[in-house]
């Protein structure tokens, strides 16, 4: 084993540091272990190549070294362990385990069973039963407030779903041992359930903030006042401010999407002033006196 | 059980990186009720999924790829393991 870190990474001594960093890449990407499952050369190789880019990826390291003032075992940093080290036969069945690269071969199953069944029926081959993946539609409401729901399995089997509020969209909740049957007494695999968060006609959703657009009427917009605003959870009362525009973006803080920690996200509430569908000639009479209003004009600055 | 601090802190990744991995379906937690909680097997792919991106220069659609490949591998590899096993029993016993 070499102890030059510039040899073990197959650079020249006075290399930048993005050539460096190239020739790592190319030599780990080859030599990950958790790419490399069943090479223990592939591993031990793996480890030269890091300490040596530990020492000589950093320019400062790089420099000391080159000093004399580190050597090149550098400071190895302690790795814990690898994906890989969590697949062997011995270790416990995981989630992320899966049965897709030969599912084919396990549907007929009596073929396995007679090669391996041979001594009097014992079943020490084991293999946990495949994920199922189920696509669930929600309400937008039942994502944001959390919820119950049932489905029913291909074998006619019901299970029921908990959704924790929050859900996102497209989220992915694991269901421990509800998949396919396990083969020789080994845990069926899981249910892998999607959830499809579905539209409302009021709210939208961006990230954990809630949007809704408010109407509020002409009087109300001038003179302001306390109106109720639909959240997720409820109505809440909000005071609109003397001459709210439309456009106009208040905050409901704390009314928006429940997070993990027990928080919530905000609520953002967008105003719309609305005429009335019908014009009467008090509102006519006034805006044709309204001196002010004449001579207020909102286009200003927006010659192209 | 790891917390999600643990995790951060053991995995060196940032918290709106792990938002994205779990969103991604990278990671899937085993506990989500009362608080978010990760095992070691977690952690490990966690690591992986940093190496692929910070070292290797993976983007995302690529990250998805590598691991679903790396998974189906894993299998294989158990499944084989399990199967010479069980052919080693039978010939033993057969002597």
């Amino acid at each position: 084993m070499s102890d030059d870190p510039y040899a073990i990474l197959g650079v020249k001594r006075e290399a930048t540091q993005d050539e460096i960093r190239s020739a790592y890449r190319a030599l780990a990407k080859k030599l990950h272990p958790d790419l490399n499952p069943g090479d223990k050369k592939a591993e031990e190789k793996f480890k030269e190549v890091s300490v040596a880019y530990d020492v000589i990826g950093d320019p400062e390291k790089r420099a000391r070294f080159d000093r004399g003032e580190i050597d090149a075992s550098g400071a190895e940093r302690p790795r814990e362990r690898y994906y890989r080290d969590f697949h062997t036969a011995g270790a416990q069945d995981h989630p992320y385990s899966t049965a897709g690269g030969f599912a084919d071969f396990m549907e007929n199953e009596d073929i396995l069973s007679e090669i391996l069944g041979r001594g009097e029926g014992r079943a020490r081959f084991r293999i946990r039963g495949q994920d199922v993946h189920y696509r669930l539609p929600v309400e937008f409401l039942e994502a944001v407030n959390g919820a119950t729901k049932r489905i029913t399995m291909p074998d006619g089997a019901t299970l029921d779903v908990v959704i924790p509020p929050g859900t996102n969209d497209h989220q992915i909740l694991r269901l421990r041992e509800k998949g396919g049957p396990g083969i020789g007494g080994a845990p069926p695999g899981d249910a892998l359930v999607e959830i499809e968060v579905g539209p409302h006609k009021l709210f939208t959703r961006k990230d954990d903030d809630i949007h809704v657009e408010l109407p509020i009427s002409l009087p109300e917009a001038v003179l302001g006042g306390k109106l109720d605003v639909p959240t997720p959870a409820g109505s809440v009362r909000m005071t609109v401010p003397k001459g709210a525009n439309t456009g106009r973006v208040l905050r409901l803080k704390g009314k928006g999407v429940p997070r993990r920690d027990g928080t919530r996200g905000d609520e953002y509430v967008t105003l719309k002033v609305v005429l009335p569908d019908r014009l009467d000639p008090e509102i006519e009479e006034f805006a044709r006196r309204w001196q002010a209003g004449q001579q207020h004009n909102p286009r200003r600055g927006l010659e192209a | 059980m790891i917390s999600v601090q643990e995790f951060l802190l053991r995995t060196r990744v940032e918290h709106q990186s792990l938002e994205a991995w779990i969103h991604a379906g990278w990671l899937i937690p085993p506990q989500t009720e009362p608080e978010l909680a990760f095992s070691d097997v977690d952690l490990a792919r966690a690591q992986l999924i940093r190496d692929l991106r910070d070292d290797f220069g993976v983007n995302d659609e690529g990250i998805s790829v590598i691991l679903h490949l790396i998974d189906q591998v894993h299998g294989l590899r158990r499944s084989m393991e399990a199967l010479l096993n069980e052919l080693r029993g039978n010939r033993e016993d057969g002597d």
